[in-house]
């Protein structure tokens, strides 16, 4: 995506002219196929290396300053995410896949630390505080849960060769990110989400999207000349549905559409007043941010600095747009991006309507993603089951090379040896071929049961326009009774896989989350087991204690024996007085 | 149909026990009931001497050896009597020997007789009595300096501000004869320290009579009623609203404000010259960390009262019912800083320019302590008069405007942390606060360490680990020797054991291993034993009673044919 390189260029430009602390912040709007709209907010704050150390925090937020200083953290990546990006209808990801995560929570750090339990115990640390300033349960990241990517993640801050840094990652696939994240994630903003773009930032529409990914990096990054800083970048891409993000708040459900107001395809024989065939929309449907936010941006943010491009647009050249008339258009090489300065004090709003030609040869070119992939646990049982990989390299003439991560929970064992390659080229001939034709490298640790699962990185080239797939079985293991979450129907999550595309910037893609069913007890087991276990041990030691102790007599003699004692002779008027009513009953009958 | 299969079941046994009423079977051979008397003793003798034991080992809970009655007696406050003897040197530069030692005899008495706080008094040594000390030297808690000087027409006194040290000039001609009772300059000196010590000891009289320690001293009843009941009332202020003691505490200043200016401010040499001084003599008390930040935007919550023009003063107004609502916790970013320690929060609010100047509706003022948590300063600052109605705030404030809040915050600090509020000089204060310290700390081990006895004593189920055992074989030890400190007058090493103290007692108290207690309803155990006690203890039992019953039997017949 050339924007965020321009972006990504400017922000660069801009925090090697200025040592000292800033703030920047951005919006980037781009309408895409087939009625969706991409929103990136972007926000960058800077702080020296010094005042940091000093903890005297302007822009940069305090609480998570001093949870990086406690934990010992040089650079941090935090990952809320919700929804599958569709990448066959939206093309390739926002930052290349940089600045998102796997489905749920996404956590990864590199520690400093001497040796290695240090650099655990330090993670521990980090994920509690941080658990707690985001309100997620991140503090369930464990050793099970917690790997040391070797090939998949590498560090983007500038850091001293020599130090002792330690790359931990950890995933929670299960964690429902909303609302509640979302306030601590304005919180650290210097303007609150109360002015500039952060005031779009609503829980309510932010978590209604079709996809959404809130970002939290941290980092040091160090200019040629000058201090080092510590830059935080705070960034949330969502995905709206412009349909169903211009619902009314008050009145959300969605209503048949008037037959007067259908777009009729009137060329059909049978069209009709009452028959009707929809027309398909080609032109992009009109919307604006008020219509889609639910409100307008409150003016600009004063702290921040770079003025010119605060909220672009990035559409057709031929598409007319309505901005806020107090604000000031500011010129981009590129011809697709429309950038506008947010008003000091004023709102700001920016129309788009319908595009009336249909003329599509202007329209933003979307870009194919390198590589597609797709994940899935196949088989049947309660017992084994099997992975399949599908990686799709959609160019005609570039091999694909690229590292894929994967980190399995310890209650599924997979069986490596079963690791086998199917290649189907575009003709659709399917060919069985030796795994390490594909697989140039394997990183490879085994799970242990109850401490740490298994991690997989394998180093990957798929051959242009062929589609790959990797199978492999496993064995799901059995839990203690107290390992089972209270709704151990529902599955068990396994994170998603981690693609890392080699490239100049390398370009992540996630696979989506997985749901794995464990063989499920009856959670009244134990008592079961104690009542079955005590029942026969009662019945053996009953027989073999009555076989000792009791004397053998035969019947008649225990008749007589048992007409002797008290209870027998009660017994025995009883019965005679039994006899007798149901005697007379028996007359009457 | 039904009564008649009744009627064929039902006449068997009447039959049978006509037929069988003849035929009882032969009387059991001795050998075959001893085998059976042997096999029921067998099967109890397995259940008492193994069954029993493994039940009891397994189910019971470790529970370590606790000094119970020693742990009482400490929180009783009849293991130690805490008592504060001072020692005030006496500088006489200008003095012989004798009258020296005759004047510092007469100030003593004098003293002793003003006092009538047994557990806090006040000790005269020369100075240079110094090279006779023994090996235990007791911390110096003021340095009396006798300045003779010519033609002064009454006695004069002056504490430094920067040390402890009090000058007392005098003329010659007021020097004691070495043969009289009474001196006017004794009194003097002795009024003069009695003065000095006023508050620390109204203080520590509270301190101890809160307290069940101080129960056992006769005398502070007394000297509570002799202490002014404004001055009571203000101690018992001060001594609620002071953080509770921790060896680190954390600074945050935070500058808030409801717009987006100021937006930055010169702290750093704010710190340097309004807080670190405080805080280097502070560091033999306490560490501390200071951080900052700059909070835009913050608003006040929903449901505070919004601040009322006062058309009077032309001054906007704060309740101060409503003070304690300022502070916006759910919006405003302050949470506690990480690591071990309380946090202290000093917050500099910025009124929006529409809400400037921005004052406490009774009082007036700017600043006001929350207790235990921090204090806030409201800083109006001179609104740039610029032409347009449109007025904002400096973007920037420069150390000038911070020295007034800045000095604020220094002197809310040091009434957070306890330091009394007389005389002027802040060592002096220091040294006091270390004495207050010292005894609270102690005070506060005394009790944990006693809590946690009847905690112990009234849940019979928790276990009790080794690691508290030891820990609280820590605190009594360190209390000891804190208690031995005092005794001595060395303050700062019974501070730093009762520290060690404290510590130790709060940590056995939180054991996290005794806190969780394991805890398993009745219902529960009900279940997991009664299936199997349940069906194996009903035929032992009545294997049992037969056979006792049968022993008692034969027992009963033999004597009643030996009787007859």
């Amino acid at each position: 995506m050339i924007i965020f390189f321009i972006v990504a260029l400017i922000l660069a430009a801009l925090s090697a002219g200025s040592a000292a602390s800033n703030y920047h912040e951005n919006l980037l709007l781009q309408p895409l196929p087939p009625s969706s709209l991409l929103a990136s907010f972007n926000f960058k704050s800077n702080t020296t290396q010094t005042s940091f150390e000093q903890q005297h925090f302007r822009y940069f937020p305090r609480a998570l300053g001093q949870i990086l200083q406690h934990a010992n953290t040089r650079e941090l990546h935090l990952r809320f995410t919700t929804g599958r990006w569709d990448s066959e209808s939206w093309g390739s990801r926002p930052w290349d896949g940089a600045k998102e995560g796997g489905t749920g929570v996404e956590l990864w750090a590199w520690i400093e630390a001497t040796d290695d339990e240090t650099a655990f115990s330090k993670w521990i640390t980090l994920t509690q505080s941080l658990s707690g300033l985001f309100c997620a349960s991140l503090n369930f990241i464990d050793s099970t849960r917690t790997t040391r990517p070797v090939a998949s993640f590498e560090p983007t801050g500038d850091h001293i060769a020599s130090g002792n840094l330690h790359l931990l990652h950890g995933t929670l696939p299960g964690e429902v990110v909303c609302t509640e994240n979302l306030t601590p994630f304005l919180k650290l903003l210097p303007c609150k989400g109360k002015a500039g773009v952060a005031s779009l930032l609503d829980g309510h529409k932010l978590f209604d999207a079709a996809w959404q990914s809130m970002a939290i990096d941290v980092r040091p990054v160090c200019p040629s000349e000058g201090e080092c800083l510590v830059q935080v970048d705070q960034t949330v891409d969502i995905v709206m549905d412009i349909e169903r993000s211009k619902r009314p708040r008050g009145n959300p459900i969605p209503r048949p559409v008037p037959n007067d107001k259908l777009d009729c395809d009137t060329s059909k024989p049978y069209h009709a007043r009452d028959t009707c065939y929809p027309l398909e929309k080609t032109a992009g449907k009109s919307w604006s941010i008020s219509e889609l936010f639910g409100r307008t941006i409150s003016g600009s943010c004063p702290l921040a600095d770079g003025q010119g491009e605060t909220v672009c647009l990035r559409t057709s050249p031929l598409q007319e747009v309505r901005p806020s008339p107090d604000s000031v258009e500011a010129s981009v090489s590129d011809q697709f991006t429309r950038c506008y300065t947010l008003p000091s004090s004023e709102s700001f709003d920016l129309d788009v309507p319908e595009q009336v030609s249909a003329a599509t040869d202007n329209d933003v070119p979307l870009e194919e993603p390198v590589l597609h992939a797709e994940r899935t646990i196949v088989g049947h049982g309660q017992e084994r089951g099997g992975m399949r990989i599908i990686f799709n390299n959609p160019s005609t003439e570039k091999t694909v090379d690229f590292i894929y991560f994967e980190t399995l929970p310890w209650f599924l064992r997979p069986y490596i040896h079963t690791l086998q390659a199917t290649i189907t080229g575009r003709d659709g001939v399917r060919q069985q071929v030796p795994a390490s034709e594909f697989i140039k490298e394997t990183y490879y640790r085994p799970g242990i049961d109850r401490e740490r699962g298994t991690q997989l990185e394998l180093a990957l080239s798929v051959p242009p326009a062929s589609t790959v797939t990797l199978t492999y079985d496993f064995e799901k293991a059995i839990l203690r009774y107290t390992e089972y979450p209270p709704d151990a129907n529902r599955g068990f999550n396994v994170a998603p896989a981690v693609i890392k595309i080699a490239a100049a910037k390398p370009i992540y893609i996630r696979t989506t989350s997985l749901l794995l069913q464990l063989p499920t007890p009856d959670f009244s087991m134990p008592y079961n087991v104690i009542i079955l276990t005590s029942t026969v041990i009662a019945l053996a030691f009953g027989s073999i204690f009555n076989l000792l102790v009791r004397r053998f007599v035969t019947t008649e003699e225990a008749a007589a024996l048992q007409a002797q004692t008290l209870k027998g002779r009660l017994g025995g008027k009883i019965v005679a007085l039994r006899d007798r009513i149901r005697g007379k009953s028996a007359k009457v009958e | 149909m039904s009564a008649k299969q009744e009627d064929l079941g039902s006449s068997q046994p009447d039959m049978t026990s006509k037929t069988s009423a003849s035929t009882l079977p032969p009387p059991e051979k001795p050998n075959a009931i001893q085998t059976r008397f042997k096999v029921v003793a067998a099967f109890w003798a397995v259940i008492l001497f193994l069954g029993f034991p493994i039940w009891w080992k397994t189910t019971s809970i470790y529970r370590a050896e606790l000094p119970i009655q020693e742990m009482l007696d400490w929180a009783g406050g009849k293991s130690c009597r805490p008592v504060f003897p001072l020692e005030i040197r006496i500088d006489t530069p200008s003095l012989p020997d004798v009258e020296a030692q005759q004047l510092l005899r007469l100030t003593q008495h004098t003293l002793d007789d003003l006092n009538e706080f047994s557990a806090h008094h006040l000790r005269l040594k020369l100075a240079n009595e110094e090279a006779q000390q023994t090996a235990v030297r007791a911390d110096t808690a003021l340095t009396v300096r006798l300045q003779a000087q010519d033609d002064l027409p009454s006695l004069r006194s002056e504490l430094h501000a920067e040390t402890t040290m009090l000058d007392i000039f005098y003329s010659p001609s007021q020097i004691p004869p070495p043969s009289s009772s009474n001196s006017p300059l004794a009194s003097f000196i002795a009024a003069e320290l009695q003065r000095l010590f006023a508050e620390e000891k109204a203080i520590m009289a509270h301190i101890l009579s809160s307290n069940a320690v101080g129960n056992s001293a006769p005398s502070s009843n007394s000297q509570a009623q002799q202490i002014s009941p404004q001055l009571a009332e203000s101690i018992t202020k001060r001594l609620r609203r002071s953080m509770k003691y921790a060896e680190t505490y954390h600074l945050a200043f935070s500058l808030f404000t409801p717009g987006s200016a100021p937006s930055s401010w010169d702290i750093e040499s704010a710190v340097q010259e309004y807080i670190s001084p405080v805080i280097q003599e502070l560091s033999p008390i306490s560490n501390f960390t200071v951080d900052t930040q700059v909070q835009l935007y913050a608003s006040f919550s929903p449901t505070t009262p919004a601040p009322e023009f006062d058309e009077t003063y032309g001054v906007w107004t704060l309740k101060e019912e409503n003070l304690s609502a300022f502070i916006n916790a759910a919006e405003w970013p302050l949470n506690p800083s990480i690591g071990s320690g309380p946090t202290i929060n000093f917050i500099l609010y910025v009124p929006a320019p529409s809400q400037s100047p921005l004052v406490v509706k009774e009082s007036k003022a700017t600043s006001w302590i929350i207790p235990q948590w921090g204090g806030v300063f409201i800083l109006n600052p001179p609104l740039p008069t610029t032409e347009d109605s449109d007025k904002s705030n400096l973007l920037h404030l420069p150390r000038d405007a911070l020295r007034a809040p800045f000095l604020t915050f220094s002197h809310q600090l040091l009434s957070l942390l306890g330091t009394p509020s007389t005389p002027s000089s802040l060592p002096f204060r220091l040294q006091t606060l270390i004495r207050i310290r010292a005894a609270t700390l102690l005070l506060s081990a005394s009790s944990t360490t006693g809590s946690l006895a009847r905690l112990t004593e009234s849940l019979p189920s928790i276990p009790i680990p080794a690691t508290v055992a030891s820990s609280v074989a820590t605190t009594l030890s360190h209390l000891s020797f804190a208690c031995e400190n005092l005794r001595n007058g060395q303050f700062q090493a019974a501070l730093a054991s009762a520290r060690v103290a404290e510590t130790e007692a709060e940590r056995s108290f939180f054991e996290k291993s005794m806190v969780g207690q394991m805890y398993f309803p009745d219902e529960h155990k009900v279940a997991v034993y009664l299936p199997l006690l349940g069906p194996i203890g009903v035929p032992l039992i009545l294997g049992l009673l037969k056979e006792v019953k049968r022993v008692v039997a034969g027992w009963k017949a033999r004597r009643q044919g030996s009787a007859s």
